[in-house]
Formats: C-alpha cells, structure tokens, sequence
C-alpha cells in the first residue's frame, strides 16, 4: 500500500485534495497519523495572527495619503487647457483674418480711390505737366532776355526797347507764375521768381534806361545769381514733374 | 460592495479626489493585514500600504471594473510586499537572529490557562514561527501566506505571483516543508 506524499496530505489540509486522498488519509494509520502532525504544525501558525490595526486606522492612512495624491481633474485639465488654447488660437486666428481683411479692404479701397481719381480727372498729371512746360518756358524766355541785358550795347535803343517790350510781358507772366507757386506751395520758386520779377520790372518800368542801369542790372543779376538759379529751377522742375529734362538750362 | 466601490472609482476618475477616502477607509485594513503578514514588520507593513494606495490612485485608469477594487488593490499590496521583501536589505533585517542556537528553539508550552512562564513560552513560539517564515523565499512566502492566512485559492494566488497555478502550488508545498523542519523542534508543545 502506497501512503501518502507530504504535498497530498498539504493538498488536503487545503481541502484541495481528491476523494482517493481523503479516504487513504480515514483508512491507513500512519497517514492519519502524519496528517494529524501535519495540522497541529500549521494550525500553530494559524493561530499566531498579525497585530490588528484600531478602527480608526483607515482615516490615518487617508490623511496622510491625501496630500499626496493629484486630483485626476488635473490629468484632464491638460486636455482642457489644450482646447482653452486652441480656442484662444482660433479667436486670434479670426482676429487676424479680420484685421487683414479690415487692412487689406482699406488698401484696396484706397488703390481703387486713386484708380478712380485718375479716372474722373484724367488731365490733371497731363494738366501738370503742360503747367511745368508753360513755367519752363517762361524761365527759358527770361533767361534769354538776361543773356541778351547781360551782352546788351547799351546805346543801341532800338535792341533796349525790345528788350524792354519783352521785360513787359514777362513780367505779367512772372507775376501769375509767382502767384500760382505761392498758391502751390512751392516757395523756392516763389521765391526765385520774385527776385526775378523785381529785375524785369526794374527793365520793364524804366522807359529810359541809361547803359550804367543797364551795366547795374546785369551787375545785380550777377552778384544775386539769378541766372544760376533760374537754371537749377529750371533743371529741377521737369524731373520734379516726370517730364523731359531741361537741357536747355543746361545748354547755357 | 463591489458596486458602491465602482461608483466611488468614477467619482475619483471625474476629479474627486476625497471620494479615494473611501475606498482607503474600506480596504486599508485588509491591505494592511495581508502586508504585515508578508512583511512581518509593522512599520514597513503601514509603508506598504501608503504605497499601494497611492499607486492604485495613480493608475486608477486602469483598473478593470471586473473585478472588485478590494481584490484589485490587494493585489497591489501584495506586490508592493513582494517587491519590499525581495530588497536585499529588508531581506537581510529579516534574517537578523539566523545565527542563534536552533537548540534554543525547542522550548515546551505549558497549558492554556497561562502564567508568566507560558506567556513567556508562547511568545518564544511566535517567534520562533516568524523567524522560519522569514527564512522562506519572498515568493515561497507570499504564496503561504496567501494560501494559508488568506485562505486565497492556488489560482489566485498564481494570479497575484504571475506565476503557473502548478508553480504557486509548489511554491505552497516546499513552504510547508521549510516551516516543519524549522518549527520541528516546537512539535507537541503546542
């Protein structure tokens, strides 16, 4: 007869053991009798229980445990600061798109302004440019009545009196072109054709002008550089004006 | 039991983190049982059962509302034990006396209306018991202690350890055989 093995009578102090077991163990002496020691050794241990914990035992753990847990919350507060920044990248997304629209409407609206300025005065660039080619001319007609006082025979009084017919209507010239600069808001011209205006009025006034008023002129004109500057202006305006350049001015 | 402490787990997981209390007030008893009983220290036990709760709190996502959160967290502390008692310190504390005189084990126990003596005797018992508990590889251990305290099936046990239930199972045997030779000198004193 085959007894029992320690891990069989272990398995039926388990009660995990099959019936074979359980009826070898009622029936053969000596496995009762191993199985008897087997139960007073581990019933000992049994008996020696763990220290117990008082009631309120879990209320200390929570409290020292509290402190240290994070609220989940907080996990997903990840997610909902994520969505409070894409909402506030959305918002300033569609800030943007209507400051560029307001901007780029502005632009527009100020191209489309200047289109439709040019379109309703379309002679007013032609206009200007007709008004720099007029004062051109005027400049260049006092510059050649300058030249001709400066090389003038002084008792020659038939070239005197042309001169000063010429000195006349230019000097009405003069004074609308000054007016109109003055008017324009261009006071270097304004500037230039009044000093030029006080000499062709000095020419044009005096019926009688001796060769030493002649000599004293050209000797003014000289010394204020009148010529010098009507030639820069005369140099300056046509650029200014997108038109031709003077090289008339410059052909002196 | 086991509902209540599902809806107390979806409180916690909606953010209410005192809602975890209750789920501490409830199972810290057991936890703390089963820890000492692995452990056989007190103060290392309590450790044990701050650290089980809290990393059952921060993994509380993932727990399977199949089973029971007592179960669930159980298991955690017995892990949390295992891993303790597989320090080699902590293995060493528990060794501290293996040099003294096995002879010195064999004690006699008087009978149950005790005096002094036998309290005295009882107490030497205990001891010596822990001490051959001690001596038991931390998964030879905690598959006893399972077994035997907890009166845990070999299939949970096997569970817990992540181990075959054959293996739990043998792990129980050779447990049982450690702590009858060891606790031999103590036989019919009892």
């Amino acid at each position: 007869m085959r007894h029992l093995s320690e891990d069989q009578l272990v398995e039926l102090y388990y009660g995990e053991a099959s019936r074979g077991v359980s009826a070898h163990e009622q029936a053969c002496r000596e496995c009762s009798t191993r199985f008897a020691e087997l139960r007073q050794s581990l019933d000992a241990i049994r008996s020696t229980e763990g220290v117990r914990r008082r009631a309120d035992y879990g209320d200390r753990v929570w409290e020292s445990l509290r402190p240290r847990l994070v609220p989940c919350e907080k996990k997903t507060a990840g997610w909902r600061a994520w969505g409070q920044w894409r909402a506030a990248l959305v918002a300033m997304g569609c800030a943007l798109l209507l400051a560029g629209a307001f901007f780029g409407g502005r632009y527009w609206e100020r191209i489309a302004t200047r289109k439709a300025d040019v379109a309703a005065n379309p002679g007013r660039e032609a206009t200007q440019r007709v008004v720099v080619v007029v004062l051109a001319d005027h400049l260049d007609r006092t510059e050649r009545l300058l030249v001709a006082l400066e090389h003038a025979n002084p008792s020659d009084h038939a070239e005197n009196a042309q001169l000063q017919s010429s000195a006349q209507e230019l000097l009405a010239s003069n004074q609308l072109y000054r007016t109109a600069a003055s008017h324009a808001d261009d006071p270097l011209l304004a500037g230039a054709l009044d000093q030029l205006e006080g000499v062709l009025a000095e020419v044009a006034n005096d019926p009688n002008l001796t060769p030493a008023d002649l000599r004293r002129v050209r000797d003014q004109m000289n010394a204020e550089g009148i010529l010098f500057e009507i030639r820069v202006l005369m140099a300056r305006k046509p650029e200014q004006a997108g038109g031709p350049k003077a090289a008339k001015g410059a052909s002196i | 039991m086991q509902e209540p402490d599902h809806s107390v787990v979806r409180a916690v997981l909606a953010g209410d983190k005192d809602a975890y209390g209750a789920l501490v007030r409830a199972h810290s008893g057991s936890v703390f049982r089963v820890a000492f009983r692995i452990i056989g220290n007190e103060a290392d036990a309590e450790e044990i059962v701050q650290e089980a709760f809290l990393r059952g709190y921060q993994r509380l996502e993932s727990f399977q509302q199949r089973s029971g959160f007592g179960t669930w967290i159980y298991r955690i502390a017995v892990n949390c034990a295992l891993n303790r008692l597989s320090q080699p310190g902590i293995e060493a504390e528990y060794r501290h006396g293996e040099d003294s005189d096995p002879q010195e084990k064999t004690v006699q126990v008087a009978a149950k209306d005790a005096d002094p003596e036998r309290l005295l005797l009882t107490r030497e018992i205990g001891a010596a018991q822990e001490m051959a508990m001690q001596r038991l590889t931390p998964t030879e251990k905690t598959a006893f202690v399972l077994r035997h305290l907890e009166d845990r099936s070999m299939n949970e046990i096997a569970e817990v350890l992540s181990i075959a239930p054959n293996a739990a199972k043998q792990a129980v045997f050779r447990a049982v055989q450690k702590l009858r030779r060891e606790l031999a000198p103590l036989r019919g004193t009892a």
